[in-house]
């Protein structure tokens, strides 16, 4: 009985270990795995830009950040980012999981269009920044009178 | 999580959620020490308000989502990230006190702490030699 079973056990081990040769062989085959959308990107963080009337509105999603881990600045014709989310484990804590990675950051973001660079302004609130580029005035669309002329009266 | 769906228009009252958007797993960090356990996600865009976080059998749900916009989106220009919801479900380790777990948020993130039962945190055992030995 005891025997029939370790037998069982054996087969098990065998197909086992054919198992892991046949994975071997054919390892690099692989398809490389969906990232996750919190795998570590080359580019952080990402930003949307959305066009109203009267300014670009550019938004980047960046939990943890508070305000003087970022600054935004306008560098002739970019929007630069910088920042740095350092991700700390708290004192006296061990690691069971870690996702949420640390990153430094430069993103520099041509400007969308002509803007009031003096009027720019940002704002951070439940982790996304967003930085508000007022249009110049040359780029606001203007209202254009229309007289009539009096040559043309008749 | 049986209101994932959108609800359909209803007895002429506005549904109570009838905008949805994606969700997705937030990134999480898991932590431990003698007293607690500790989740800590990223739930960008999501105020207060809008976290639904539930303790139910040893199954911890979150639910965070993004206030409802006010009105049309202004068009998009360059669009690298969608805005989504975040869902997670966490399965609560024995020894944990359930009624203790309390959450706060700081700067688009949830804390949540998972305090130890009493029982469950570890003590040291004297050892001593048996009288007699």
């Amino acid at each position: 009985m005891l025997t029939g079973w370790r037998d069982f056990d054996d087969t098990l081990r065998t197909l086992d270990l054919m198992q892991r040769r046949f994975d071997r062989a054919f390892e690099g085959w692989e398809q490389p795995r969906p990232r996750a959308r919190h795998a570590t990107r080359a580019v952080w963080p990402l930003t949307n830009v959305f066009e109203t009337k009267e300014a670009f509105l550019v938004k980047a999603e960046v939990p943890g950040l508070a305000e003087g881990d970022v600054s935004v600045t306008v560098e002739e014709d970019s929007l630069v980012v910088r920042g740095e989310r350092k991700i700390e484990v708290p004192e006296g804590y061990r690691v069971h999981l870690r996702e949420r990675a640390p990153v430094a950051f430069t993103r520099k973001l041509p400007l969308p269009g002509r803007i009031d660079a003096d009027a720019v302004s940002a704002t951070l609130s439940e982790g996304v920044l967003t930085v508000t580029l007022p249009k110049a005035k040359e780029a606001l669309p203007r209202q254009i009178s229309v007289k009539t002329s009096k040559e043309s009266q008749s | 999580m049986s209101d994932v769906t959108t609800t359909p228009h209803r007895n002429g009252t506005a549904p109570a959620r009838a905008y949805r958007r994606r969700a997705a797993g937030p990134p999480v960090d898991v932590f431990e020490n003698a007293d607690e356990l500790l989740i800590v996600a990223d739930v960008p865009g999501v105020r207060d308000d809008g976290i639904d976080l539930r303790v139910e059998n040893d199954t911890l749900t979150l639910a965070a989502r993004r206030p409802e916009p006010t009105a049309a989106e202004p068009p998009a220009l360059v669009r690298e990230y969608d805005e989504v919801d975040f869902v997670a479900t966490f399965r609560i380790p024995a020894g944990v006190d359930a009624a203790g777990i309390t959450a706060e948020t700081r700067s688009g993130t949830l804390v949540v702490h998972l305090p130890k039962a009493a029982a469950a945190k570890s003590r040291k055992i004297v050892v001593r030699p048996r009288s007699g030995d």
